[in-house]
């Protein structure tokens, strides 16, 4: 049976979250093994997507009053409010089956996984087989308003946002689950208009659901990454061995931190200095 | 099928290079449009910047991920097509003519030993296909 490697979960601030994602993808090749990780954030932070303009799509004013964290992702996508959420990871070979050249089929295999993960946590998931386009106008910087082809849903509602980058041949794919999910406060910080009218939801609000809305038990996180981490096995067919990063990746991690995602021209312009 | 035009070189990371001269004119092929679908973004080194060989010169946005563009030539890029910037769709459309991305004053003409022509390129699409 192949093996992939299980980063024990941790929680870090955004900047270092997103720093260990790219030194995993940036130092991950063929004869290495794929890496699934779960993390959490130590506080409230928004992860922007690769091309998304800060300034156009997230209040940071409001940010900068609540002390909440802004980094860029390396991956496309829109906005994620994270803190009340679990996040996984996945670095693998794009051409080592089952996954893809194709991006939406890597999004497909890495589903039916988290499928398998949350069938074990109680929750039955979908995956959206016909994506609204990323074009839809209304709350369009926010993630989880923008339900895409293979992203998952527990019925008309959107449970999972994820993103990916490609570098050759090696792929970083992550997502947010949200643990709980505050419609408001996602609008607010997005900086999107409208909100509850006489108590009835948002649109935003009504097109998301969250672990805690699903379950009647609140199961721990720990626990959650487990069920998860039994669905990659489950699909995947493989034996998931606990490592952390090793001295490479550590060093890149350190080095990205430090030039990439502690700096304001990264973050806020999307401009590098490495 | 793809198309391979006979007239150009390829590159391993589905990047196309038309040669003329020391002149590079450099895209991304059908195939790889294909392989990423819609294109949404993109964002490419500006003139005056240098490329390398087989280095990133770019990232571009479809669908759902970010994509490094990795350059089949070292040199100094001397152009960048600016119909990108109002009409990225041009890039899966029309990839060879309107789409293409950069243009290359080539520092070491010998790197072009290192890229495909299109039957080799049709052979490596035909691999990157049965792993799908």
């Amino acid at each position: 049976m192949d093996t992939w490697r299980l980063i024990p979960f941790s929680r870090h601030d955004a900047f270092e979250n997103m720093a260990i994602d790219e030194a995993v993808l940036r130092c991950h090749s063929a004869d290495r093994i794929p890496t699934l990780r779960f993390y959490g954030w130590e506080r409230e932070s928004v992860s922007l997507g690769y091309f998304q303009d800060v300034e156009r799509e997230l209040n940071c004013s409001l940010c900068r009053r609540q002390h909440i964290d802004i980094v860029r992702r390396p991956t496309g996508g829109k906005a994620v409010l994270h803190g009340s959420d679990l996040t996984y990871a996945v670095v693998a070979s794009a051409s080592q089956p089952p996954f893809s050249p194709r991006v939406l089929e890597t999004y497909r295999v890495i589903s039916e996984c988290l499928i398998r993960g949350l069938e074990k946590a109680g929750i039955r998931a979908d995956m959206v087989r016909e994506g609204r386009s990323v074009h839809a106008g209304e709350g369009d910087s926010c993630c989880f308003a923008v339900p895409v082809q293979y992203e998952l849903c527990v019925g008309e509602k959107k449970i999972c946002g994820s993103a990916q980058v490609r570098v050759r041949d090696a792929f970083l794919q992550h997502g947010s689950i949200p643990l709980t999910f505050d419609g408001l406060r996602s609008r607010m910080i997005m900086g999107l208009q409208g909100g509850e009218h006489g108590g009835v939801p948002d649109a935003l609000t009504r097109s998301v659901t969250s672990l805690q809305e699903q379950l009647e038990d609140r199961a721990s996180v720990e626990r959650l990454c487990e069920h998860l981490a039994g669905g990659f096995e489950e699909y995947m067919k493989v034996r998931l061995i606990l490592a952390d990063l090793d001295r490479d990746e550590e060093i890149m991690k350190e080095e990205l931190l430090r030039k990439k995602y502690s700096q304001l021209q990264w973050n806020m312009k999307g401009l590098m200095v490495m | 099928m793809s198309a391979f035009p006979d007239d150009l070189l390829y590159s391993r990371e589905h990047t196309w290079i038309r040669v003329d001269g020391n002149i590079a004119t450099i895209g991304i092929t059908d195939y790889g449009q294909d392989k990423l679908g819609e294109v949404l973004s993109i964002k490419i080194s500006t003139p005056d910047s240098s490329v390398e060989q087989d280095e990133p010169f770019g990232m571009i946005e479809s669908e759902k991920a970010v994509v490094e563009l990795i350059s089949p030539i070292s040199g100094d890029v001397i152009n960048v097509n600016e119909d990108l910037i109002d009409d990225v769709g041009i890039v899966n459309s029309d990839p060879y003519d309107t789409g293409w991305m950069i243009i290359v004053e080539m520092s070491d003409i010998s790197e072009l030993d290192n890229l495909l022509d299109s039957y080799e390129y049709a052979d490596y699409v035909e691999e990157d296909e049965e792993v799908d």
